[in-house]
């Protein structure tokens, strides 16, 4: 047991280097969540509270999803910005997924917002 | 929290990893230390669960990559889509995986039974245990070097525990009275130090993960943590009904106690399957408080 050990030793020291992340959370968005726009936003932008990969991005409104592409293999960032098509008014609702580039760990969230007619 | 099924398969891939794993480092840590004590047939029969455990495990991994794809996305084509898998694997998994899958092929050495590849193997057992600590909320800590030794420490301790308990069944089953008996007093000899080493480890990586006692019952992490110590709780007590009544009626050659330490052990196993099970879910779908 005492081999064990000083192996853990050795072994473990082989995985401190490195990035040390936490979870991934959202910080702020534009549009922020709740907020009632008197105009159809040009952009979306999600902040998170560290450097994290945006995994899933989805949109929807009137019922119908609006294409988001995603580049799955953009590096870590904590700031995401997606230009817009012209939105309808109505309520949307954006759902996402992040994954902290460190500890593997996703974080999933959603948010809504509307645009007044 | 709220949870899809892909979600739920994806922890239950992963506590079968854990299962497999673990499983099958403490089966090749068992052969190590019951020595002499078994006749061929039960150590035969150890042999092919280790290779069947291998397997598995590294089945599991696989599984695991693919249904955290599809937890991510939220549907079935998440699991065959490569830049999940990419990052997925980008994200710390792959060296944990890498890591596991190196010591699994190298803890298969003990399946022949050649004695030049015992240290080979053992490496490749410890290896393939302490792979978990490649990856998860302990990474996140500044600095880490010490909560990564405390959780290697655990990650060691339960594979010696919880993996010693297949071939003790199989012993139970195929090793005569006496073989058992003499198993079950010299694994309970190690386990008490191993069992104490596993606790104080645990102590240690729950401190520093969470460090806050207020913290701990206002977090779904912290409520999680609190289940796996009750089921803990419950399997220390079994394992106390085994080295203090048990093991001494073996030794006394009672005969009726192989069947009383045959559904000891099955009971262990179930217990232990729990653990690993609520271990994977707070693993998975919580963190702890920042």
């Amino acid at each position: 047991m005492l081999k064990l050990a000083i192996l853990a030793v050795a072994l473990s020291g082989a995985m401190v280097a490195g990035p040390c992340m936490a979870h991934a959370k959202l910080q702020s968005s534009s549009p922020a969540k709740d907020a009632h726009l008197t105009e159809a936003p040009k952009a979306l932008t999600l902040t998170f509270n560290e450097a994290a990969q945006l995994a899933v991005l989805k949109l929807t409104g009137g019922g119908k999803e609006i294409p988001i592409p995603v580049d799955k293999n953009a590096k870590a960032s904590p700031s995401f910005t997606f230009p817009l098509p012209a939105l309808a008014p109505g309520s949307y609702t954006v759902q996402w997924t992040a994954m902290a580039a460190d500890d593997g760990h996703v974080t999933k969230g959603s948010f809504v917002f509307s645009i007044a007619g | 929290m709220e949870l899809s099924g892909w979600d739920a398969a994806a922890v239950c891939a992963k506590a079968i990893t854990y299962a497999a794993t673990l499983g099958a480092a403490g089966a090749v840590f068992f052969l190590e230390y019951s020595g002499g004590l078994l006749h061929e047939l039960p150590r035969t029969r150890i042999r092919r669960l280790i290779g069947t455990l291998l397997l598995g495990a590294a089945l599991a991994s696989c599984a695991r990559v693919l249904l955290s794809g599809a937890s991510m996305s939220g549907e079935l084509a998440g699991m065959f889509d490569s830049g999940f898998v990419r990052m997925i694997l980008g994200a710390g998994e792959g060296r944990a995986t890498g890591m596991r899958m190196a010591g699994l092929a190298l803890a298969a050495l003990a399946i022949p039974s050649n004695p030049r590849f015992r240290a080979l193997a053992l490496l490749g057992a410890a290896t393939a245990s302490i792979s978990f600590a490649g990856v998860g909320h302990i990474r996140a800590l500044l600095p880490n070097f010490a909560p990564l030794l405390l959780l290697c420490m655990h990650l060691l301790c339960g594979a010696f525990w919880l993996g010693a308990l297949g071939p003790l069944l199989i012993a139970a089953r195929d090793g005569s009275d006496r073989e058992v008996a003499l198993l079950a007093s010299r694994f309970g000899k190690l386990a008490l130090g191993v069992v104490a080493l596993l606790l104080a480890a645990g102590a240690g990586v729950l401190w520093t993960l969470i460090g806050d006692a207020a913290q701990f019952w206002s977090s779904d992490y912290g409520r999680m943590m609190a289940v796996k110590l009750l089921i803990v709780a419950a399997l220390l007590s079994t394992a106390a009904v085994n080295k203090l009544y048990l093991t001494p009626k073996l030794l006394s050659g009672d005969a009726k106690a192989v069947i009383q330490f045959r559904r000891s052990v099955k009971t262990e196993m179930v217990v232990g399957a729990l653990i690993l099970l609520i271990t994977a879910a707070f693993t998975t779908v919580a963190g702890p408080p920042q």
